[in-house]
């Protein structure tokens, strides 16, 4: 039986991957609930993402918890975690790094930016400049960087987590579409729950419960889980399901713009991660459903006419997932 | 897929094969089906879209159109002109003119090879549509089933299996290539994790639900006519006797004799004819003319409609009689049928019509002279008929000459004829000189007394021939047996003879108006005098009580021999008066007064021994009928259960199958449960939105049932997707569980439709998502 999978002889292996998988992503989310309580759907895309290799972009109003999530996701994985405050007036080389000449020794020495670091919170993206904002998603997108000629490639895993505020707000630079597509996923936090803000009045009270939140898990193994996860098999009727998906957002007559083929990989990618995460070694359409929504909405322009029905570009994906029918045998 | 359509067209023409000659009559048909398929083909290979494929092939089928069947009107040849239009009309005019007055096989002639070839294109196109466009190919199954239903109607010899098979084959071919198409779609079948045998397992259950519903079908259809006792009653039984006139399909009508016996034993005296004629003594009206005797009946020649025989214009000379008769010698006939008589589609005319007023498409038989239409004739509709007389003088008719000017053959009768007839005949004309003689010779052997009119004759023993039986044996019988005989022996005697059908002149209702009743049906011998045409005579006795009451021996036909001249003219008073006293006595009022009622009885009495002899017991129809209903009622149910049988079956074999035929199943339950079912749905989806539902609605304990179908959800999540699905669970619990929470859920309503009539079985119930988010092209 040929499917058709590049993993066919790790079948048993494979199962047990998954489970690994599942077992040190239950310990990250254990971990930073302590911090982000009552949001597991947001934190279940963090994760999906960070073992996806991908991007994440947090967009919401302020102080709902954009940064405290990044923040408690590098904490929890043991890696580095850099922050960058995009301001109007932050240039590429602070993102980038800098040579510098040292004239004891009559050579330039680079300093490596922030983004040298295993996860990057880049904070309020949409108020720097265009020029800033794209050399950080250059960054995101060959995941290496070019200083002065030398090419340095950058550490592994390596997840941005950007957030910016809605659109219209005061002296921001909206992300132009090419961009938001170098995200995998966008999620907006939301306000949190009566109870869920009582209780967080309580733990935050004080202190910052980040402190007490200690590393479950290291940059080691989730390399080694991101390899896992690549082992998930996707059925044939499942990435038919998948490009179908993405090519509804093409034909669709409310979007102006539908999701690239990079769109496509993301999605497929994500699926196996969401799989793994929950110890299935095989993707199924409820993995795809999920994610549809974070992964294809961002990359969206709703046309007119979803605009005058004040159709969102989130809306319209769920729209388009609830009529393609999933992969069945006939 | 269009090419697949195209091999489905071509394995049709051979379905034509037995009705025309030759071998070169489809090259036209399949070179243009050819043209509009690939059209169709590359247009969508090309496009991916389906929009223009019609006119796309209509053009390209024009374009050929005209250097394959009107080069020579072409311009460079190739574009049409408008000479090739009247080409087309005068080509299209030959092949209507070809199918209609030739019975099959007919040789091929340019016309019929065009008809042929644009219906063949039609018929492709709209397959191309419904197969290809519409992704419905069993749909193409009724075109084949219609071009199928041509050599079947058409020909008598019916279509050979052969090529019914190629035919099969086809259409086969077509859903295969279908199914191949849609598979592809899919990619790789998902295979089952359990090797050859529950592969084998699944191949047997999808046979044997094909080979069950097939044996079912067939078997309700043997069993079905059997179980109404109530079919073999005398209504249907003579309907089942009718006899199909006109093999090539233009007219058909129902056997005349068995109307006849119908008419003539109804227990009602219904009228079905008045008339208008200055006549004193009115023809026979005449339906029908049987001029063919097989050995056992008398059957008619069949008769053609075209537009060469309208009977619009004056009719055709009838046979033997030379030039049109003279204006006074014209009787006008007003007749208003009475409309709840049966509409006839053979009009009832006096002997010879020479023309007939009348709305509608008639036509005429040209050596007959019947009138009759193809259309369904309206009910109650009036014509005038003007007709000739026909009382030429004994003298006249004893001179008649050898039957010279009669073109058919109707002298012909069968070699395996009881050679005692031909004795008793050789007999009876023994001493006569002309066939004048013979004739009254012969009429006077059926009206002398040794034979008994009686309209339920003896029944006939089997292998007995029934004219023998008539002549020798019980000579009972009516005006069918006797006219018969006599038109047999006739031919016997070298006399040309055929039997008419129709009606005898009725009863006068005074003023001109003479009516005519169901039980004035009759028939009767007409023999061919040279100079005189077909004559009528009468050998069934005129007696009311014992004969057919309003019949009346022709003057020529009384027996004298030496009639006195002046009866020739018949416009003349004296010889009507001296018809008054004629034998003709008995159409006159006050005998008709009595014959009526004495009629009356006698037949309503027959009538009655008839029925009780046909009625089965009462109760035995009912019990029929409801067998019948009950079975037809229950074979929604039991075809269910089939599938629920042979999906268990299915499901014990384990593995990929296995959960696939459990989640069908369970599919198929709430479909007839009036649940929805989302194709857009996952399974975990599905699943959790059952268990939702039977939560709200029954209110019961169904951790259970959230068990069970969660564990369905999961194993059919896993045959799908799975790279190697595993199997093993048992999940024929499972499904019991799930099934019992979904019966729960529902409303008693809902779970007696979902026993009785499964909406799950039908195609069109099938759950389906409103629309498909982008058209799907291969």
């Amino acid at each position: 039986m040929s499917l058709g999978t590049q993993h066919d002889g790790h079948g048993g292996d494979v199962r047990e991957d998954t489970d690994t998988v599942a077992a040190v992503a239950d310990r990250v989310r254990g971990a930073i609930e302590t911090v982000i309580e009552g949001k597991p759907d947001v934190l279940r895309i963090a994760l999906t993402v960070l073992l996806a290799e991908g991007h994440l972009l947090i967009e919401d109003v302020p102080g709902v918890g954009k940064t405290m999530l990044a923040k408690a996701l590098g904490r929890a994985v043991d890696c580095s975690v850099q922050r960058v405050q995009f301001t109007p007036d932050l240039l590429p080389s602070d993102i980038t790094g800098v040579s510098v000449y040292h004239q004891d020794r009559n050579e330039f020495e680079f300093n490596p930016g922030p983004v040298f670091a295993n996860i990057v919170l880049g904070d309020e993206i949409n108020r720097a400049s265009p020029k800033t904002q794209s050399a950080l998603l250059e960054c995101m997108a060959e995941r290496q960087v070019s200083v002065d000629g030398r090419t340095r490639a950058l550490e592994r895993p390596f997840m941005v987590v950007a957030t910016q505020n809605p659109g219209d707000m005061e002296g921001t630079y909206a992300l132009p579409e090419a961009q938001r597509d170098r995200f995998m996923a966008r999620v907006s936090v939301g306000y949190p729950s009566p109870q869920a803000e009582l209780d967080m009045i309580d733990s935050h009270g004080s202190r910052s419960p980040l402190e007490n939140l200690a590393s479950v898990t290291n940059a080691a193994e989730i390399r080694d889980l991101i390899e896992r996860v690549q082992r998930v098999h996707v059925a044939p009727g499942m990435r038919r399901y998948v490009v179908d998906l993405v090519n509804a957002t093409r034909t669709a007559p409310e979007l102006k713009l539908g999701a690239s083929p990079r769109a496509t990989l993301h999605l497929v990618r994500a699926a196996r991660a969401h799989a793994a995460l929950e110890g299935r070694h095989y993707v199924v359409p409820d993995d795809v459903q999920t994610l549809a929504v974070p992964i294809l909405a961002h990359r969206l322009l709703p046309g007119p006419e979803a605009q005058m029905e004040r159709l969102t570009a989130e809306q319209i994906v769920a729209k388009l997932v609830a009529r393609l029918p999933v992969p069945a045998p006939r | 897929m269009p090419l697949a359509t195209l091999v489905t067209m071509w394995s049709a023409l051979p379905l034509l094969g037995g009705l025309i000659r030759g071998d070169q009559w489809w090259v036209p048909a399949a070179v243009l089906m050819t043209v509009a398929a690939l059209a169709s083909a590359l247009y969508r290979w090309w496009l991916r879209d389906s929009l223009a494929v019609p006119f796309l092939q209509s053009f390209a089928v024009l374009l050929l159109y005209t250097p394959l069947f009107a080069p020579q009107t072409a311009v460079v040849g190739i574009f049409p002109t408008l000479d090739t239009l009247d080409h087309t009309l005068a080509l299209f005019e030959q092949g209507v003119h070809t199918i209609d007055t030739n019975a099959p096989p007919v040789s091929p002639t340019p016309g019929l090879g065009m008809i042929i070839a644009l219906v063949f294109v039609v018929f492709l196109m709209t397959a191309d549509f419904l197969a290809v466009t519409a992704r419905c190919p069993g749909m193409v199954g009724g075109l084949l089933l219609a071009l199928m239903l041509v050599p079947l109607v058409v020909d008598e010899a019916g279509l050979g299996w052969g090529r019914a098979a190629i035919c099969a084959f086809g259409f086969l071919a077509l859903l295969a290539v279908d199914m191949w198409v849609r598979g592809r779609e899919w990619g790789v079948p998902i295979p089952s994790g359990h090797g050859p045998e529950s592969r084998a397992g699944a191949v047997f259950g999808r046979v044997g639900i094909a080979a069950a519903s097939s044996v079912l079908a067939i078997t309700l259809a043997l069993l079905l006519p059997l179980s109404m006792p109530s079919l073999s009653s005398d209504a249907v039984f003579t309907k089942a006797e009718n006899t199909q006139f006109g093999s090539n399909g233009s007219v058909t009508t129902t056997h005349p004799m068995v109307s006849l016996r119908r008419d003539l034993t109804s227990a009602s005296d219904r009228t079905v004819l008045t008339y208008r004629t200055d006549e004193e003594n009115p023809e026979y009206l005449r339906t029908f003319v049987l001029d063919e005797f097989d050995g056992e009946d008398w059957t008619m020649t069949p008769v053609h409609a075209g537009r060469d025989n309208n009977a619009d214009e004056a009719l055709p000379l009838p046979a033997g009689r030379e030039g049109e008769p003279p204006e006074e010698e014209i009787v006008t006939t007003r007749v208003s049928m009475d409309s709840d008589t049966v509409p006839m589609d053979f009009l009832p005319l006096p002997y010879p019509a020479r023309s007939v007023e009348i709305a509608g498409d008639w036509y005429v038989d040209e050596s007959t002279l019947m009138v009759f239409t193809t259309e369904a004739p309206p009910s109650g509709y009036n014509f005038v008929v003007r007709s000739a007389r026909n009382r030429p003088s004994a003298q006249t008719l004893a001179l008649a000459g050898s039957p010279r000017s009669l073109t058919d053959d109707q002298l012909h009768l069968p070699r395996e004829l009881d050679a005692r007839v031909q004795e008793l005949t050789d007999s009876l004309v023994e001493g006569t000189e002309t066939d004048y003689e013979r004739a009254l010779a012969l009429q006077n052997f059926f009206t002398d007394g040794d034979f008994t009119y009686d309209l339920n004759p003896p029944p006939v023993p089997e292998n007995a021939d029934p004219l023998t039986h008539f002549l020798f044996e019980d000579r009972i019988g009516y005006c069918q047996q006797y006219a018969s005989a006599m038109a047999v022996m006739a031919r016997q005697a070298g006399i040309p003879a055929r039997v008419a059908v129709g009606y005898t002149s009725g009863r006068p209702s005074g003023d001109d108006r003479w009516t005519v009743s169901v039980r004035d049906a009759h028939a009767w011998p007409e023999l061919y005098f040279e100079g005189s045409g077909w004559m009528r005579f009468e050998p069934t006795p005129a007696d009311p009580n014992s004969g057919q009451g309003s019949a009346s021996p022709p003057d020529y036909g009384s027996g004298s021999t030496e009639p006195p001249d002046d009866e020739g003219s018949e416009p003349e008073p004296s010889p009507t008066s001296e018809a008054g006293d004629s034998p003709r006595e008995p159409s006159p009022d006050p005998e008709d007064d009595e014959s009526a009622p004495e009629e009356g009885p006698a037949a309503a009495g027959t009538d009655e021994i008839s029925s009780s002899d046909g009625a089965s017991p009462v109760w035995a129809p009912i019990v029929g009928i409801g067998i019948a209903v009950s079975a037809l009622m229950a074979t929604p149910a039991l075809g269910r259960m089939f599938l629920r049988w042979s999906r268990r079956s299915t499901m014990a074999a384990g593995g990929a199958t296995a959960a696939h035929a459990a989640w069908r199943e369970l599919h198929d339950t709430c479909l007839d449960l009036g649940m929805s079912w989302d194709l857009a749905e996952s399974p975990r989806a599905t699943a959790k939105r059952l268990a939702s539902l039977s939560v709200a609605d029954g209110g019961e304990p169904t951790e259970v049932a959230r068990g069970a179908l969660w564990r369905l959800a999961l194993a059919e999540e896993n045959a799908r997707y799975a790279p190697e699905p595993q199997g093993g669970q048992e999940l024929g619990g499972d499904l019991d569980a799930a099934q019992r929470a979904l019966l729960a859920a529902a409303s008693p309503g809902r779970r007696s439709r979902a026993l009785l009539l499964p909406p799950s079985l039908a195609p069109w119930r099938r759950s389906r998502t409103e629309s498909k988010p982008l058209p799907t092209v291969f």
